[in-house]
């Protein structure tokens, strides 16, 4: 079924405005400092800020009740689509509450309504230069070093993703190193596109779509079986999204999606891999939202409701942030030699998102600031000396958040904490 | 008529621009709430603004513009009670979410708190000190402030009594906008008591349930802790199935049968004499199968509900008993000690139960059970452990009669919540319906009602003008309780008055 | 026909009088208030003959004044602006014993006695206060809301239930007891909330002006067969206190209560005076009584896990370990429990009466850690008004686990020797001006507490006098008290 608001009208309508989204699991709150889940909610209270008042403006929306407000865009466009309040809604109930938040998106942007200028911009670069940042595209590989040489043709295709290629290519850097120093053969393509991430999740489901289209046909021609990536944003995208946008599982995909936390972590384990260089810092680990609770494979549905709202095909799934990727980073972080890994209250489903998401930082920055800053708040309590994430936004915000606070919580990429502990 | 522009204004200049709205999506928003939706709450309109106070003193001024622009207010904590949602137009909706005021008094076992903190928020504070509270069935994301003045009622009760008289002092703003300050409030800096000085205020609060708004906003109240043991509780597991570990050594669950339910209830009368556990209650089968259910979806529940009801043994009542090593491990041991005894003795059996807990210290998930579909209401009873035999006879009777439409419960017991040792006890029947068929959940509830007033079943959720003149009239002195309180029927009128929302 | 017919036709004229020697009885109690005289007195035997009582009252603009005790110590029951004195000792039924759902249903005429007589048949008992007097009326105890010896209960006061009169002759039922046809439907009254308010708590602490209760339904708990009693002597009321929160919060223990030695040797004291000198002179100068109740099953099982806590506790605090028994008063620990449950013996004179004859009682709440500092505030009003130090009798009642307690002073005094109840009365004035401005709490404001109080509280007496005015509007039950 596609991603529109009728279809999902009864996902909308199974909202019972419980507010268990506001919080984090209760079962895990630990203080009452940090005991709440959602970003809008904490910082703008009225209930309109929070899914229970995304859902009812959805339906008024499709009731014609309301037209699309300034504070139900604003309401929309800070909702970081960070999905907290999918896994908290689906610990007790089952509607797909994220996707009405995304079709609602979709909806603004069909109406002429969304999404924000900012992100309209970001979409124009794309079409235009195939990254978001209007860089040129002939630019996308000037990340690569001397000593990083990837193969030509390989089963792995490192899609290195925008942020990486142009903005932070440390993180590109690193991650390939990592790679080459496992021995792990890898690609990466020229004809690597934006993956489109700030589109889908600002509700530009056309200009998403064929992005979509467009890195599905480049992996085809590349030969690779498996998409690898250092960010969690395309990450998500391509196990996720790309299936959901085609109206398909991610298992009829024909590649697989791998994060290099995961693959690191597998070659841990395989004894492929070991740190042998000390990174003395104590940590603390930031689980992306993409990366941790968002990151379940997508299976596609169809079908209508019956008697008591049983689904008809019966659903045999259920994506509720149980399977998200919250080991590996950790198995990781422990597995380096001077590395003091110390917890947040918030994390893995628990997480509280950075604050910048689903364009969120782009279009509000002072409220992507102010969630970042939580969130540093968080890490600061715990002692840690550095925050790592394993996502470009997180980091960036992170860093740009600390700076305008005059704090010193540093912030790394995963892949950089790996590439320092390599041999 | 709409809101006029001087009084928006006025709002503005209290609270700052940003906490006030008449945006329609931030109304509409604020239409709906949880218990019974689309049953009780079909003639929900959205409010005309909403306003988001941080103290008592701007929610004084809130209800004077209100007073002097003549516009009805409700105040709404986490609005999980279909019982706020605005009926009338115009409404200023005072959402008190912002009030986050907390503070421990470890010594003197009571916590202050703002309508903006959950159960769960407190309980966290209260773990780290080695103190607890407890979270009602409705969930622990409900506020301590309003579950409490609202509701208030879990299976704590057994142990710790009525919810609502775990409230100390109070800080109260009526509906003309005066703060009343009750308990040690009335004078002093402290919120450790709550009656007096003379006769107890706290009387107007509420009866079996909250003035639901009808008498003014209250903002601040002293609550109860309890003393707790060294050990904590290990939270386990990744959502959905997350869950506490329980000390062992400190607590242990049985899970009871007794062959039927007048033996049960028997069982329940001589716990009580024993003073024996932390908890005890008869979690029916129906909400154990939602429970276990949970993350299989609705077609899973009745499948299985299904099956077990065409086998189901009817007269087979469960309880499940946590037993407390409060003072001791030796405590822990003599109260299943005690426990078993009495098993024995009326011929039941005892299984202990897994060392977990997701429903009562830290969480709870009333909220599952819409998972299932359809729509439910519960008829709700609050007498003695006898008494709760003749009602849940008399509403499973009537449920027959309509089943279906209604969803078979397959004659299966219902809840039971033995408070105070078993000096009374809650007792409470679930009915689901198909969303197309809630006006056969309506008649049920109707039936219910009338079966109510002729056996003296005490309904919790009464409406006045139905039982008023059959309980001694108190649909008078409510009537002129209001006009004394609120002359300008401001205060979600017409609270405390009538309380059902789909009648005319 | 006059109001004395009017009331004759009522309750019946032998029920009925005018006369000064009667009504003077009801003109003074024990307290330090004025007296002041009735006009008559009227005594119904049923809720029908109080309804017309107090509808005549309505319709002549005249006080009522409820009592239900032969005896009183708060000037509560005095007729402060004249008017009916309606005593209701006549009703002095139990209703009903409710053994399953240990509750009771009870007149105001029962008296504390009475009904620990009663439940003791059935081996319960009820929560009763501190040696009440054995013409204490059980019913309006527990609507004053003195204080449980048993902190263990969350509940602090025993009232489920009762029927009341309203001001305006109406009749009204609290909690499920407002059922159709109660008792006699499915509802047992054991319920207290609703319906529309908690009319329980309305009508508690009220000193009769906001109706007549004609009858409670008070919860009673199953009476230990097994008890241990322990004794820990202090020579400080400071180092009492953390041991009696450790004990409370611990859930260890029945009756709890710390007395100073002039109030234990007035318990104990068998032979006036001597006795009491003597234990006054030996006794420790700070007494925590502990009462271990065994359970209803395997009693002493239960005692020996929780002397084991005493013990732990005592060692953890580095203090003596609890006594069994208390020097001077050999066997008490055997006789204790039962006395405490139960209130004083009528064949013997009153606790109160056997030092001076009279005692003046000033109580109210606070929390135990203040208790200390309010022993040392006291002082001062009571050395100014030349009461010897050494003389005052202190009670501290842990309520509820322990959150809060009841702190009483007792000065035994002369009531023959108008002097000295001169210098009680501006004593208690004093203490009690003192002690608010310190930080006591008044629960139970009497007399001329009640205005010091209720100066204070003004949004509370504000509201008040708005409740008491939908009730009462013509005022007519027991006007001039609290802040009415
Ligand atoms: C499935 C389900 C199960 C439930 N089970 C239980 C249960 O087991 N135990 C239980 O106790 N309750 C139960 N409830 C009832 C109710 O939802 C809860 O008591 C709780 O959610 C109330 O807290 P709230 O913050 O949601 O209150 P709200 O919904 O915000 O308010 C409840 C009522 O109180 C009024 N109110 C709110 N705040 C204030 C205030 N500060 N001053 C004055 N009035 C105020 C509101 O106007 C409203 O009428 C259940 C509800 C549902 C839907
Ligand atoms: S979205 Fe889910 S968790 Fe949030 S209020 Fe609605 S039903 Fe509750
Ligand atoms: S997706 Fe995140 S920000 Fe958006 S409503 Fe849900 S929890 Fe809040």
């Amino acid at each position: 079924m596609m991603i529109t608001l009728e279809n999902l009208r009864h996902d909308a309508n199974g909202c019972i405005r419980c507010s268990n989204c506001k919080w984090v699991d209760h079962i895990y709150m630990k203080s009452a400092r940090f005991a709440r889940i959602c970003p809008i909610t904490q910082k703008h209270a009225f209930n309109l800020y929070s899914a229970p008042g995304l859902m009812y403006s959805a339906l008024a929306i499709m009731d014609n009740g309301i037209r699309f407000t300034p504070a139900l865009l604003d309401a929309l466009y800070k909702c970081t689509s960070c999905g907290a309040c999918d896994v908290r809604c689906k610990r007790n109930l089952d509607p797909e509450i994220l996707s009405v938040i995304e079709a609602l998106k979709a909806k603004a942007v069909e109406v002429g309504a969304g999404p924000m200028a900012e992100h309209r911009a970001v979409a124009k670069n794309i079409e235009t230069t195939h990254n978001r940042y209007s860089a040129p595209h002939a630019d996308r590989l000037n990340w690569l070093t001397e000593d990083i040489k990837p193969s030509v043709k390989a089963d792995i295709l490192y899609f290195v993703g925008c942020a990486a290629s142009y903005a932070d290519p440390s993180i590109a850097r690193a991650t390939a190193r990592t790679l080459l120093s496992a021995g792990t053969d890898f690609m990466v393509s020229t004809d690597e596109t934006c993956c489109g991430h700030l589109l889908y999740s600002t509700g530009q489901f056309d200009a998403f779509k064929r992005q979509a289209e467009r890195n599905i046909k480049m992996l085809e021609q590349s030969g690779a079986k498996t998409v690898l990536l250092s960010c969690a944003e395309g990450y998500k995208t391509w196990k996720v999204d790309y299936p959901k946008i085609l109206g398909k599982s991610t298992s009829d995909m024909n590649y697989n999606v791998v994060h290099i936390t995961e693959h690191v972590d597998t070659l841990l384990k395989s004894g492929h891999v070991t740190f042998t260089k000390q990174v003395p810092l104590k940590v603390t680990y930031h689980d992306p939202c993409n990366l941790g609770r968002l990151s379940e494979p997508w299976y596609h549905w169809e079908g209508t409701y019956e008697r008591y709202g049983v689904p008809n095909p019966v659903k045999h799934f259920r994506r509720d942030g149980h399977a998200g990727v919250y080991e590996p980073p950790r198995n990781i972080l422990k597995s380096i030699p001077g590395i003091e890994l110390v917890e947040m209250e918030r994390m893995k489903e628990n997480a509280w998102c950075c604050g910048g998401g689903s364009g969120a930082e782009l279009a509000f920055p002072e409220f992507a600031s102010w969630a970042a800053s939580e969130r540093i708040g968080e890490a600061k309590e715990t002692g840690a000396e550095a925050i790592v994430t394993s996502c470009p936004v997180c980091k960036q915000l992170f860093q740009r958040t600390a700076k305008e606070n005059q704090t010193n919580m540093k912030t790394y990429d995963m892949a950089e904490i790996i590439e320092k502990a390599l041999p | 008529m709409s809101i006029p522009k001087e009084a928006y204004e006025a709002l503005q200049s209290i609270v700052g621009p940003e906490w006030v709205s008449d945006d329609p999506a931030v109304r509409i928003a604020d239409t709906k709430g949880g218990y019974a939706t689309g049953v009780v709450d079909v003639n929900a309109v959205p409010p005309g603004i909403s306003i988001q106070p941080e103290t008592g003193e701007e929610i004084q001024q809130i209800i004077k513009i209100a007073n002097r622009y003549r516009l009805p207010f409700i105040p709404t904590s986490t609005f999980f009670s279909a019982m706020c949602a605005p009926t009338i137009d115009d409404v200023i909706m005072i959402d008190l979410k912002r009030m986050t005021q907390l503070e421990i008094n470890e010594k003197d076992l009571y916590a202050v708190v703002g309508p903006g903190i959950s159960h769960s928020m407190l309980q966290a504070e209260l773990f780290k000190r080695g103190l607890m509270t407890f979270v009602p069935t409705c969930g622990a994301q409900s506020s301590v402030l309003a579950n409490l003045v609202h509701c208030g009622d879990a299976v704590i009760g057994w142990r710790f009594g009525l919810g609502y008289r775990r409230v100390l002092a109070v800080e109260w703003v009526l509906p003309n906008g005066d703060l009343l300050k009750l308990g040690s409030r009335s004078y002093l800096k402290d919120y450790f008591w709550g009656e007096g000085p003379g006769p107890d205020l706290r009387a107007l609060m509420r009866g079996n349930e909250g003035h639901e708004g009808g008498l003014g906003t209250i903002t601040k109240i002293g609550v109860k802790i309890f003393p707790f043991i060294p050990e904590k509780l290990e939270p386990k597991g990744v959502s959905p199935r997350t869950t506490l570990k329980l000390p062992e050594n400190r607590m242990k669950w049985y899970n009871v049968t007794m062959p039927t339910r007048e033996v049960a209830v028997d069982f329940m009368y001589e716990l009580g004499r024993c003073e024996i556990g932390l908890l005890v209650s008869s979690i029916p089968p129906l909400f154990r199968y939602v429970a276990r259910s949970r993350g299989k979806g609705a077609a899973g529940f009745w499948e299985n509900w299904k099956k077990f009801g065409e086998n189901a043994d009817k007269n087979l009542m469960d309880i499940r008993v946590l037993c407390f090593g409060w003072t001791s491990e030796k405590q822990l041991a003599y109260e299943e000690k005690v426990l078993l005894d009495v098993v024995a003795e009326f011929g039941g059996t005892a299984s202990a139960g897994p060392a977990t807990d997701e429903s009562n210290f830290q969480s709870a998930d009333a909220v599952c059970s819409w998972f299932i579909g359809g729509r439910f209401l519960s008829e709700v009873y609050f007498e003695s452990l006898d008494c709760g035999l003749h009602t849940e006879k008399g509403v499973r009777e009537l449920a027959r009669l309509r089943t279906p439409p209604l969803a078979d419960t397959w004659d299966t017991p219902m809840l039971w919540a033995p408070y105070e040792f078993g000096h009374m006890g809650k007792q409470e029947s679930l009915n689901y319906v198909d969303d197309k068929e809630i006006d056969a959940l309506r008649a049920h509830e109707q039936a219910c009602r009338e079966m109510d007033l002729k056996i003296g079943g005490y309904a919790i959720m009464e409406d006045t003008r139905m039982f008023g003149k059959a309980w001694h009239n108190y649909d008078q002195w409510m009537k002129k309780l209001k006009a004394t309180f609120d002359p300008n029927n401001l205060s979600n009128p017409p609270k405390p008055l009538e309380r059902l929302l789909y009648e005319e | 026909m006059g109001m004395k017919e009017d009331l004759a036709a009522i309750v019946g004229v032998e029920n009925v009088s005018a006369d000064a020697e009667e009504l003077k009885l009801y003109s003074k109690d024990y307290s330090v208030s004025m007296p002041s005289m009735p006009n008559y007195v009227a005594r119904p035997k049923n809720v029908e003959e109080i309804q017309n009582i107090v509808k005549l009252a309505n319709r002549t603009q005249i006080p009522l004044i409820p009592c239900s005790s032969s005896i009183h110590f708060n000037g509560a029951a005095l007729p402060v602006q004249g008017g009916i004195m309606v005593d209701l000792r006549k009703m002095n039924r139990i209703l009903n014993i409710d053994i399953r759902n240990r509750a009771i249903r009870i007149e105001p005429g029962v008296t504390w006695t009475q009904l620990q007589d009663e439940l003791d048949r059935h081996d319960l008992m009820a929560l009763n206060p501190l040696f009440a007097h054995p013409l204490k009326s059980a019913l309006s105890g527990s609507l004053e809301r003195e204080p449980m010896l048993i902190p263990k209960f969350e509940y602090g006061d025993p009232i489920l239930n009762l029927e009341v009169v309203l001001p305006n002759g109406d009749l009204m039922r609290s909690g499920s007891s407002c059922t159709v046809g109660f008792p006699d439907n499915a509802a047992d009254g054991v319920n207290p909330q609703g319906p529309g308010i908690d009319w329980v708590k309305l009508f508690q602490g009220a000193q009769g002006t906001m109706g007549i209760v004609t009858w409670m339904i008070v919860k009673a708990e199953v009476k230990p067969k097994v008890n241990k009693t322990f004794f820990m002597p202090f020579e400080r009321i400071d180092q009492a206190i953390e041991p009696i929160y450790r004990i409370q919060k611990n859930m260890i223990g029945s009756e709890c209560l710390l007395l100073n030695r002039v109030n234990l040797a007035a318990i104990l004291a068998e032979k006036w005076p001597g006795d009491f000198s003597f234990l006054r002179e030996i006794l420790p100068p700070w007494t925590l009584i502990l009462i271990l109740a065994g359970g209803w099953r395997r009693p002493e099982e239960r005692i020996e896990y929780e002397e084991e806590a005493l013990n732990r506790i005592t060692m953890e605090l580095g203090i003596p370990e609890a006594h069994t028994s208390l020097k001077g008063a050999p066997g008490l620990e055997k006789k204790l429990p039962g006395m405490l449950r139960n209130a004083w013996p009528s064949e013997k004179v009153y606790w109160k009466f056997g030092y001076k004859g009279s005692c003046q009682d000033i109580y109210f709440h606070t929390v135990l850690s203040k208790a200390p500092d309010f022993t040392e505030i006291v002082t001062e009003p009571v050395a100014a008004n030349g009461y010897p130090l050494d003389e005052i009798g202190i009670y501290i009642q842990p309520l509820e686990r322990g959150r809060a307690c009841h702190f009483e002073c007792n000065f035994y005094y002369n009531p023959q020797d108008t002097k000295t109840a001169n210098r009680i009365h501006n004593l208690y004035v004093e203490a009690a001006e003192t002690l608010i401005n310190n930080g006591a709490f008044f629960t139970r404001p009497y007399g001329p507490v009640a205005n010091m109080v209720y100066d204070k509280a003004a949004s509370y007496t504000a509201a008040l006098k708005k409740t008491k005015h939908w009730l009462d509007p013509n005022n007519v039950m027991a006007p001039g008290r609290l802040c009415f």
